[in-house]
């Protein structure tokens, strides 16, 4: 009987599952039977961070303290039974199961202390940086933007390839046009510098292959944080009667267990394998203080308070934050975004409003909005544009960088400016006939007008942007018939 | 003994000759059954359009005047002559409305949602197998299909209401020089046994009016914007090249400004009327006139029916007024 690994992973199974689930459904309509937000808001390293680094309360910060509790009383359960990334670390790792790590290495599991400190400090100083390694986030931005595209687009190249090919026009199209409508969604996903994005998963899986759990040993800020919540845990493992096989401390892939055969309270993820692997079946987890027999582990008071204070070194190597203050973005952001130095910090770049972006315009920046902008969102109108009266985006936004907005305000955020190139555009420099941009203009009065004027014998229809009506939803760039360039381009404010 | 060429699977050692000799395998099989898929892969080829059929209703045309759109319409194809005219049993019935904008039905930016309901229930009354309703809309197809209110109201009846594919399109062909030779063309419009249009009538910003040769860009693929450009000629060519049987110009709640998308209810005026003919050109050029506008100047009334691919004479026209 290995009731509790079963139960482990089958609680393993049934989060990432439905971590996909979430991640999948956060597309038009937004109907899935949880908000997108889900598991960003039970996360308190994204909550905690970002409300400290801007001095706001986010309501994710109740539900994040709830986990810390838990954390004080199970341990990191979070880490071995819920956490995605987690998940996936232990698949890739798999294929060594066998050669799990025999040492300890006890000395790296202090990096990710160091970075949760640095995170912590930079915070306190109002920068938000603690997104660049949550798991959750990482998670979250690799199935959003590489496996749901790349599954979806799969599914319906196969499809298409198929119904053309043998001509099945018949129910088999039929099919797969109500897959298209119900699961697939209607248009295939594509996301720009989304192998970049995949290198950075791929890179936190392989290092599995050094040894197993690496990443949540050695780097996880949030492994981080529970660990030190961990310390004071109330359910303990116990040894009644160790043997000193050593089995328990060659298996255990967060490499917990001490060389006495104690164990680091703040390491162990409850995987429960020692539980079942010990071979006189001694080993168990029961609620209660051990007196003095764990070992302590992880971090004591005097080293985090020296973490703590030499971190503060690290901020001399940015930049503060009124410098920014005043800056204006160099890219288009979402409608009702903060503005853009607010913007920067607040997003987590967790990747749903790219995921839920109905024409898939929204697309992550690498360096266009400057190095601390990676993988934040910006509108790319000649992939999609900003559809009028959709507010999903900020429906779906876990910090609240995107603000939420009604249909009315919606209408009345302003992305950025039209301006047409007139050297470019069809009836202003080659005399044809073109009112694209004018009839695509989803604003009641058209922030497009047109002039009217005769040119041999015809009535050419010029267009002109009215900056006070035009709200830069980009559907003109977007649509306008010009190639390469287009005649229409929509300009940051 | 030879090694197995899958013995990487079974997790033993591969010698470095082996490897090649199965990557070179591997890289040329591929290489070649692609070459073969290629080869009996079905050629694109230039479709002729849909065939003439040429059915003539009791009237020409059909202007019927009420307040409920869904009763105005079925009467008006009763006077006409009744679906099973251009229905027959087992026929799969295109019926094209506007689906163009993300706008309600109050905004006119879009054809009637009852206007298309009542056709529907026509189409499968006459016997229709199947009834597909569906646009190449501009805004993003989900949103305009729901608020538009004809993906509830046409699947209610029992249509195949779907979102059109853009790479399911023939290429069209012309037995005459066209400025739209080769252009991707929706297959489902194409191949059906009748097809109904059924448009809005609002203004553009462009021709002027939008009617049912405009609205027929809706079946068309590729890059729309360009078709601006000489657009008189290429509405007439693709009108041409559909040749819809039955026009049916919803004229209940008409855009008089800012459009073709609207979204001003001041610019919307109530006019409840419904036009339906055989014709399409002289339905579209009744609905011009009915709008205070010279058919002539529009530019693909004038094109059509300087083609004679049907009369613009509204004056010796069979033409029926019915009041519901």
């Amino acid at each position: 009987m290995r009731k509790l690994i079963a139960a482990r992973r089958l609680s393993q199974a049934f989060f990432l599952s439905l971590f996909i689930y979430i991640l999948w459904s956060t597309t038009y309509p937004l109907k899935g039977f949880f908000h997108p937000s889900l598991f960003f808001l039970f996360d308190p390293l994204i909550m905690i961070f970002t409300s400290l680094s801007e001095r706001i309360v986010l309501p994710g910060l109740l539900f994040s303290f709830s986990m810390l509790v838990l954390t004080i009383i199970l341990g990191r359960f979070f880490c071995g039974w819920i956490c995605p990334m987690g998940t996936m670390v232990d698949m890739a790792g798999l294929p060594r199961r066998k050669s799990r790590g025999k040492r300890q290495h006890k000395k790296l599991r202090w990096v990710k202390f160091y970075l949760l400190a640095a995170f912590f400090v930079l915070a306190l100083a109002g920068f938000q940086a603690a997104w660049f390694l949550d798991p959750v986030v990482a998670a979250a931005r690799f199935v959003s933007l590489n496996l749901i595209p790349a599954v979806t687009s799969g599914i319906d190249a196969i499809f298409v390839s198929l119904i053309k090919t043998l001509r099945l026009y018949g129910p088999v199209y039929d099919f797969y046009r109500g897959l298209k409508s119900t699961i697939l969604g209607i248009n295939v996903y594509y996301f720009a510098h989304s192998p970049v994005i995949f290198l950075f998963f791929a890179l936190i899986m392989s290092l599995t292959f050094i040894f197993s759990r690496f990443w949540c040993r050695a780097l996880c800020p949030l492994g981080a944080l529970y660990a030190l919540a961990a310390r004071f845990s109330l359910l303990r493992r116990y040894v009644t009667d160790c043997s000193q096989c050593g089995k328990c401390r060659a298996d255990c892939r967060m490499g917990a267990i001490n060389s006495d055969f104690s164990y680091d309270a703040s390491e162990c993820i409850l995987c429960m394998d020692c539980v079942y692997g010990c071979p006189s079946k001694a080993t168990l987890f029961r609620i209660g203080h051990p007196g003095g027999e764990a070992g302590k582990g992880g971090v004591d008071r005097r080293q985090f308070l020296l973490l703590l204070s030499s971190s503060f070194l690290l901020l001399q190597g940015f930049k503060f934050k009124n410098i920014r203050a005043n800056a204006s973005s160099k890219v288009i952001r979402p409608p009702a975004a903060l503005p853009e130095a607010d913007f920067v910090d607040r997003c987590v770049r967790c990747g749903n409003c790219m995921k839920v972006c109905i024409t898939n315009g929204l697309q992550p920046c690498v360096f266009e909005a400057g190095a601390e902008g990676i993988w934040t969102p910006r509108l790319v109108p000649e992939i999609g544009y900003c559809e009028y009266s959709c507010t999903l985006c900020g429906n779906t936004c876990p910090t609240g960088a995107i603000k939420k907005v009604n249909l009315i305000e919606k209408h009345d955020a302003r992305l950025g400016l039209a301006v047409i190139d007139q050297t470019l555009c069809l009836p202003w420099a080659h005399q044809q006939q073109c009112i694209v941009c004018q009839e695509h203009c989803p604003v009641a009065q058209k922030a497009i007008g047109l002039y009217e004027e005769n040119v041999n014998g015809m009535v050419l229809h010029k267009p002109y942007i009215d900056p006070e009506l035009c709200v830069g939803c980009g559907i003109c760039q977007n649509k306008c018939p010009v190639r390469p360039v287009r005649a229409v381009i929509v300009k940051p404010l | 003994m030879k090694a197995n060429i899958f013995s990487f699977l079974q997790n033993k050692k591969i010698s470095r000759k082996d490897f090649l000799k199965f990557s070179f395998k591997t890289v040329l099989s591929f290489i070649a059954a692609n070459a073969l898929f290629k080869f009996f892969l079905p050629k694109a080829y230039a479709s002729a359009g849909r065939p003439k059929r040429s059915i003539k209703g009791s009237y020409d045309l059909v202007v019927a005047k009420g307040s409920d759109p869904y009763l105005s319409t079925i009467k008006a194809v009763a006077a006409i002559g009744g679906m099973s005219r251009f229905v027959k049993k087992g026929d799969t019935v295109v019926v094209k409305p506007n689906i163009g904008w993300d706008r309600t039905p109050e905004q006119a930016g879009n054809t009637n949602p009852m206007v298309v309901a009542a056709l529907v229930e026509l189409c499968y009354k006459a016997g229709a197998k199947r009834v597909n309703v569906f646009d190449l809309p501009c805004n993003d197809a989900r949103r305009c299909y729901a608020t538009s209110g004809i993906e509830a109201a046409a699947k209610e009846k029992g249509a195949y209401v779907y979102f059109a594919d853009k790479w399911n399109t023939l290429e069209a062909g012309f037995t005459y020089k066209s400025p739209m030779q080769g252009w991707p063309i929706l297959r489902d419009a194409v191949e059906c046994d009748t097809f109904i249009n059924v448009p809005i009538l609002k203004h553009h910003g462009l021709t002027g009016l939008t009617l049912s040769m405009k609205n027929l860009m809706g079946v068309c693929g590729g890059n729309r914007g360009s078709m601006h450009g000489d657009i008189g000629v290429k509405l007439a060519d693709v009108a041409d090249f559909i040749k819809p049987e039955l026009t049916v110009i919803d004229a209940h709640r008409v855009l008089l400004r800012n459009g073709p998308t609207g979204g001003d209810l001041a610019d919307v005026e109530t006019r409840n009327t419904v036009i339906v003919g055989t014709d399409f050109v002289l339905a579209d050029a009744y609905a011009a006139q009915f709008m205070g506008y010279d058919p002539m100047a529009i530019t693909y009334i004038k094109e059509a029916a300087g083609r004679n691919l049907g009369s613009a004479d509204i004056a010796g026209a069979n033409i029926t007024n019915i009041v519901v």
